[in-house]
């Protein structure tokens, strides 16, 4: 009922004839003032999407629906979303598949698809908000609203199958994870097909190992650890810290200021061929040019002569290059 | 390793235990569908597991593949479930990779409805790296062999038990623990000389967490407080005498180590709080915050002990032994805040505002106490250090249902902080200062057309006036186009393309930077594959960057090019043979390809074929052929290629 509401909440009730809701829910809203204040923007809005409720329906029962949606009925019997068949807490109890698609009544009398609310065909929004009624708040979800999925319209339903088995509503197996977000990162996934990578297409480790699909502080997505560390602290911990001298790349722009961690054709997955290459370009200039581009790490630690073949792989000698507790030139 | 075998073994026992006892349960409740139905369902899959051997570098074959023969249980995939739902409703347990196969999974999760869901997963992944190309890439001058090199483990383990799932209040604890171990070679540096060594890495990190989330009508919230531990015992040691990487004489004296000793103590804890909120208090504004806040700390006890013979570069003095002694910590409370809204003034319309802050201070200070030759003129000498970074972002996004199946969407948002850290040695800086401010404006569409075709654009530029390092996103633009069209429910098509063109026009600087990715991909199964099914995709990549530098030895002007050209594929078909009624062997062929030029050429193939047939109701025999072939131009020694086939049965239950 609350997905209801809230997804009809600034047009006309569609609930006029519909029996009364659960004790503790509220009805949905004929609009509010603030329509107004935004009325100029209505001069965009279409036509009302044909996936909302139709207006004069009524509750039916999930074995209404199975007398047509038989095999839909039987797959969503091992779907966990089966729960919800005896959800009194949310007014959904006996009517587990209109608690998505709302009252049928009207569609069960005319069979049209017109006459009943289909949430894959709204807009990713509202479907999302039909999930999120229940969804709010699970560890994964916090943030949802401001994930970049969310931002792009990828709607739950893009990734989690509602009718189906329970692996395909969530995937738990790492294989499943990557082929579902494969489906759409395809760049993504064919740089783990480069030598250097991540354990991905090996099974050991998944996608959302590191990213969150529903949201995180952090860029792209990816997972904290320790309340607010990277998550790549997650298996990495001897580089997690803190140190006593720090290189300071780390903790103000991360891991992938040196690393791809989707893949490379080079050695620890760096985004250059060489060690000294990928130093070079910070540690690159003379004092002066270096304060005057007002950049963090500008000037040289030391010059060496890098035609010698002891100085051309810097980390040879600085082997505490992520972060150091005895040497401030990382050496130890 | 054994438990889980163990507990793999003990499930079907455990299913034979409750199918045999029917009288227990309550047969009144139990629908007829439900009797017939299997409490044990899942399959495993076990082989035998032959490798050729690495023609090439086997090296780098293990630095990349690594994989080897043997027994292998190849994947473990049970679901049990429970007649009585008594202790549990459904057990499920997932593994693979076991026998000695380079990366060993584990999971079993397990559930009751109302009471508890409980998740344990385990992880062991061998990385092994040794990569000569890494170090000295000009064999011409001497092949200088790469001193950072490992034969280790990293395990981790995760544990979580939720109680009372689907109530308003969910108590939950958890526990992670995460450990490194191994041998390797790291380098031991000392004045004018550096020597490779022999490494035991060797750490762990414990975490321990607990909290509650509260699940209220129009209000969410999540509390949670843990802590870890960490512990640091790298062991660097050598017994042997060895000249170093410059094995040359100052004034007629040979320097080399004979003797080292390095222990690394380091012990390190945190505690750390999350608080995590969202609320919906009316229909058309959903709220959301979060705090974090950690404080790590780090204690360190390092000793080094070594003997040789060593120049001191300052005063020329030579001497046969040091002893060093340090004593360290580092402190590092983290606080970030997320705060945002959603608003909807009206249905087509969608605004969310966020805010984010995110501090970090790092302040340490130590003490080294340094002998040589006589251990009563010890030097002392005391440390600090310091690292600040305060980052913030404000980002506002305004989303516009233009139409039921179109949607626009522009935001902005400004990025500004500060960061500070030491200062390099020939700076003359105690510490550096670098500034953060970054405006980035955002546009995109969505559009999806007759469920068949869904297609999105983003669209972000920025004008950076500051930011951090030299490569850093500047004035950049960056954009993505995807989509998707069914063709028909058995062909799908999907096409991606990003670009992102980033550049820094100080003249210290000069930094220019362009990537694109343009990918294809192709999903076919008619007759929902009953036959055949063809999926593959196609990438190709393209990576350009620019950058003005000093050389070291010379302070002349240069600049350093990098640049990828990359194409991948990868593709499989695989086809139901005929003339078995449907039931028959599969044959399954295909396999990615890299071919990567520019900077760093390289080849990688891994063709594959795989044969799989029915033996009897439950079970399939299976082949697999994989070919693994990876070619270097630039480090001709560094390619391998090797062949490995599987045979095992997959026994569905």
């Amino acid at each position: 009922m609350r997905a209801t509401t809230s997804i009809l909440r600034a047009g006309p009730s569609p609930l006029a004839s519909a029996p009364p809701p659960p004790p503790g829910t509220r009805p949905a809203r004929a609009g509010h003032p603030r329509a107004l204040a935004m009325a100029a923007a209505l001069i965009f809005s279409a036509a009302v999407s044909n996936g909302q409720t139709p207006q004069g329906a009524t509750y039916a029962g999930s074995e209404a629906c199975q007398m047509c949606h038989e095999d839909i009925f039987k797959a969503f019997q091992k779907n966990p979303h089966v729960a919800v068949e005896k959800d009194k807490k949310r007014g959904f109890e006996t009517h587990a598949c209109e608690s998505c698609h709302g009252p049928a009544s009207k569609h069960i009398e005319s069979t049209s698809a017109a006459d009943i609310r289909n949430p894959a065909k709204l807009p990713a929004a509202e479907t999302d908000r039909t999930c999120l009624t229940c969804h709010l708040n699970e560890p994964t979800h916090v943030g949802r609203i401001q994930s970049s999925h969310a931002r792009d319209q990828v709607a739950c339903v893009s990734c989690h199958s509602i009718h189906k088995s329970a692996e395909e509503l969530v995937p738990r197996q790492r294989a499943a994870i990557n082929k579902e977000c494969a489906n759409c990162h395809l760049s993504e996934w064919a740089s783990f097909q480069k030598p250097y990578k991540h354990k991905l297409p090996e099974g050991a480790m998944s996608c959302v190992d590191c990213h969150n699909p529903h949201g995180s502080v952090l860029p792209h997505g990816i997972r904290t650890a320790s309340a607010n560390e990277p998550g790549c602290m997650n298996c990495h911990g001897d580089k997690r810290g803190p140190f006593v001298f720090e290189h300071a790349p780390v903790r103000l722009e991360g891991c992938a200021t040196c690393h791809e961690p989707h893949g490379s054709a080079n050695p620890k997955m760096l985004v250059r061929q060489e060690v000294r290459l990928l130093c070079l370009e910070c540690h690159a200039n003379t004092p002066a040019t270096a304060v005057a581009s007002k950049t963090l790490g500008g000037v040289p630690p030391a010059f060496h002569d890098l035609r010698s073949p002891q100085f051309q792989n810097c980390t040879v000698c600085h082997v505490k290059v992520h972060g150091s507790n005895v040497s401030q030139e990382l050496l130890r | 390793m054994r438990l889980w075998i163990l507990l793999a073994a003990a499930i079907p026992l455990a299913a034979q235990d409750s199918t045999q006892a029917p009288a227990a349960a309550d047969t009144s409740a139990a629908a007829p569908a439900a009797q017939t139905e299997k409490l044990l369902t899942g399959d495993v899959d076990l082989g035998y597991r032959w490798f050729s051997g690495a023609g090439g570098s086997v090296d780098t074959y293990r630095s990349v593949v690594d994989l080897g023969s043997g027994v292998r249980l190849l994947g473990l995939n049970l679901s049990l479930q429970s007649p009585t739902k008594k202790y549990f409703d459904q057990i499920n347990v997932r593994g693979s990779g076991w026998g000695g196969d380079p990366y060993n999974t584990a999971h079993v999760d397990a559930t009751r409805h109302d009471w508890y869901n409980l998740n344990f997963d385990y992880r062991n992944i061998a990385y092994f790296n040794f990569m000569p190309s890494f170090a000295d890439p000009t064999i011409g001058n001497g092949l200088f062999l790469n001193q950072q090199a490992f034969d280790s483990h990293r395990r981790m383990m995760d544990f979580e038990l939720d109680l009372r799932p689907g109530k308003w209040l969910v108590p939950y604890l958890g526990f992670s623990h995460d450990s490194g171990f191994g041998t390797g070679v790291t380098d031991f540096v000392n004045g004018l000389n550096s020597y490779a060594v022999a490494d035991k890495p060797r750490d762990a990190t414990e975490n321990y967490r607990g909290g509650v989330r509260i699940e209220l009508k129009k209000f969410h919230a999540t509390l949670e407080q843990g802590g870890t531990t960490f512990k640091d015992d790298q062991q660097v040691f050598t017994s042997n005498q060895n000249f170093g990487n410059a094995p040359v004489s100052i004034l007629g004296q040979q320097l080399f180590v004979n003797g080292l000793t390095q222990a690394y103590g380091v012990r390190g804890d945190s505690i750390y709080s999350k608080a995590l909120l969202t609320a919906n208090p009316t229909p058309w504004l959903d709220v959301f915050g979060e705090f974090l806040y950690s404080r790590p700390r780090t204690n360190v006890n390092y000793s080094q002990f070594n003997a040789g013979q060593f120049v001191d570069l300052s005063t020329l003095l030579f001497y046969t032994s040091e002893l060093d002694l340090v004593n360290a910590a580092a402190r590092q409370p983290h606080t970030t805040v997320n705060l945002g809204f959603e608003i909807r003034p009206v249905k087509k319309l969608r605004v969310i505002e966020s805010w984010m802050t995110d501090r970090l201070h790092n302040a340490s200070s130590g003490a080294l106490n340094q002998q040589v030759l006589d251990p009563a003129q010890a030097l002392v000498t005391n440390f600090v250090d310091r690292l600040v970074m305060n980052y913030n972002r404000e980002q506002v996004d305004a989303l516009y249902d233009l139409a039921p199946r179109l949607t626009l969407r522009g935001g902005y948002h400004y990025e500004w902080g500060d960061g500070l850290t030491q200062g390099a040695l020939l700076s003359g800086l105690q510490y550096e200062t670098g500034q953060l401010k970054r405006h980035v404006g955002l546009a995109g569409v969505s559009y999806r057309a007759l469920e068949k075709l869904t297609f999105s654009v983003d669209f972000e530029a920025a004008n950076g006036d500051r930011n951090y390092f030299r490569t850093s996103l500047q004035n950049y633009e960056k954009a993505r186009i995807q989509a998707r069209y069914r063709v028909k429910p058995s062909l799908q098509l999907g096409a991606r393309f990003t670009v992102l063109n980033n550049e820094n026009p100080d003249p210290a600087v000069k930094y220019n930077f362009l990537s694109r990715d343009n990918s294809l991909s192709v999903t076919w199964n008619p007759n929902n594959g009953k036959w055949v099914t063809v999926t593959g995709d196609y990438t190709r990549a393209t990576l350009r960057s620019d950058l003005s530098y000093i050389v070291p030895q010379d302070f002349t002007s240069a600049q350093s090019f990098y640049r990828d050209n990359v194409h991948e594929a990868s593709a499989l078909v695989d086809l139901l043979i005929p003339g078995f009624g449907g039931k028959g062997p599969k044959l399954g062929m295909g396999g990615s390809l890299v071919r990567s030029s520019g900077s760093r050429p390289t080849d990688y193939y891994q063709p594959v074929l795989r044969f799989t047939t029915p033996t009897c109701k439950h079970m399939n025999w299976y082949g697999e052929w994989r070919y693994y072939g990876f070619a270097e131009p630039f480090y001709g020694y560094e390619g391998f290629r090797a062949h490995i086939l599987t045979v095992g049965v997959r026994v569905g239950l």
